[in-house]
């Protein structure tokens, strides 16, 4: 009980090593871009994940002026590829009553962080602007480059750089001494080391038959010397083997009659005297039977 | 008379073959003036006879936002509170005073008028909304207790209204 307890308790304070990378598109929202003024970077407001897609803007400001002045109030992106703006919005405060704040919120159609150019407020005529706020919203693609995880679509599997290594190749056929043994011989050579050579295996063939001969003579007189040493050691371990029978001797003695029976009569075994009778009465009805009596 | 006043009878007895059916017509009418509170209102106690929803004394001013999506169509009323809606016993009379203003709109260009053309009659405050959009109205409120007399303690609640009301 206790050990399973503490197994448990080892259990659940292993960490876990398994993950799963979510591919799921998010969203989130910037912090306030006109914190640090008027204008601002949009690579100092946007996060940096790839796949990035603003999709709406919101604002607010409060205006200070003179209610007969003319103010007008522009707040927008310029467009990073090209002239002009990605978006922009005109507040117009003419003859207005300042110190009313302003909240908006824009809507843009995931328009890609490339695209993004510098932000500004920027006022024309008389007039300022006080407590700007201009936080972007956006969405992030985790999939927009497919190599963040196998699960997004067009992954491809990246095998890892390996050194080059240059090594030279042993060509049997381009070697010297292979080309000067394959090259082809003179055949009038040939003819004349064929017969030399076997002529010279004749001769050795000759020498060969004698040695074999010889040998064969030495090892049968050998073997007859062997055979007869062998015949002469048997005979005397024999002899050796068979005194010791001869030596032995059997204990004697006289063996006498232990079981003695007390009684002087065995009495009839009434048992099996009517088990005898019973058989012969049968025996004689199967005899009378052959005869039908 | 009596022969006709039979024949009547009989034939106020024959089954009628013609029938009536009732048809239903229903709809839906969105609303395009939608009130919604934004930031609820909190009494400050800056001295014993006074609830006031002024910062500086504690308080907090109530926001009240109307979006409208239908142009010169709504009129927005807000009336400040004059009497609570929960207390202890109050032997002794509360003056109420209260205002209500634009602090914020979604279009300078069109709302900015807003709080110049606003009429106001007694506690209440009129808003011709003339241009769709969103607008924040804050107000505040103050109550003082008869007399200079303490507050008994206890919860005070009280309520800003807001209405749309259809041009």
């Amino acid at each position: 009980m206790l050990r399973n307890l503490l197994l448990t308790v080892l259990a659940v304070c292993l960490p876990s090593y398994s993950y799963s990378e979510s591919i799921t598109p998010y969203f989130g929202t910037t912090g306030n871009a006109a914190s640090v003024g008027n204008t601002w970077s949009m690579d100092n407001v946007l996060p940096t994940p790839p796949g990035l897609d603003i999709n709406g803007v919101f604002y607010k400001y409060t205006p200070q002026k003179e209610t007969e002045a003319d103010m007008k109030v522009h707040i927008g992106n310029e467009n990073a590829n090209g002239v002009g703006y990605l978006w922009r919005e005109t507040d117009d405060w003419s003859g207005a009553q300042g110190g009313i704040e302003i909240r908006k919120v824009i809507g843009i159609a995931n328009v890609p962080r490339e695209l993004w150019g510098d932000g500004s407020i920027e006022v024309e005529g008389e007039g300022t602007v006080e407590d700007a706020t201009v936080i972007y919203s956006y969405k992030v693609d985790p999939c927009y480059d497919p190599q963040f995880s196998p699960s997004c679509p067009g992954y491809q599997l990246q095998l890892p750089d390996t050194e080059t290594v240059d090594i030279d190749l042993y060509d049997a056929t381009a070697d010297d001494a292979v080309i000067i043994a394959t090259a082809e011989t003179d055949d009038d050579i040939y003819e004349d080391e064929e017969e030399l050579e076997q002529d010279e295996e004749s001769e050795e063939e000759k020498e060969m038959r004698l040695e074999k001969a010889l040998a064969a003579v030495d090892e049968l007189a050998l073997f007859n010397d062997a055979f007869a040493q062998n015949l002469l050691l048997d005979a005397l371990n024999n002899a050796i083997q068979m005194n010791a029978y001869y030596a032995a001797q059997l204990r004697g003695g006289e063996y006498k009659e232990t079981v003695v029976l007390v009684d002087k009569e065995l009495p009839e075994n009434k048992k099996g005297l009517r088990n005898g009778l019973a058989q012969q009465i049968l025996h004689e009805e199967m005899i009378s039977m052959q005869y039908n009596k | 008379m009596l022969k006709k006043a039979i024949t009547i009878f009989a034939m106020s007895l024959f089954p009628l073959s013609a029938y009536a059916v009732d048809v239903p017509i229903e709809g839906t009418v969105q609303s395009r003036c939608v009130i919604t509170t934004d930031t609820p209102g909190v009494y400050g106690n800056p001295n014993a006879y006074t609830l006031t929803t002024t910062p500086a004394d504690g308080g907090v001013k109530p926001i009240v936002r109307f979006d409208v999506t239908l142009a010169d169509a709504y009129y927005a009323q807000i009336t400040t509170p004059t009497s609570f809606d929960t207390s202890p016993s109050l032997g002794d009379t509360v003056t109420w005073t209260g205002s209500t203003s634009v602090s914020a709109v979604s279009d300078a260009t069109n709302m900015a008028d807003y709080e110049t053309n606003k009429v106001t009659f007694g506690q209440t405050t009129q808003y011709d909304l003339t241009a769709t959009g969103s607008t924040w109205f804050t107000s505040s409120s103050t109550a003082t207790y008869g007399g200079s007399k303490a507050f008994p303690g206890g919860t005070y609640t009280a309520t800003v209204e807001a209405v749309c009301i259809a041009q």
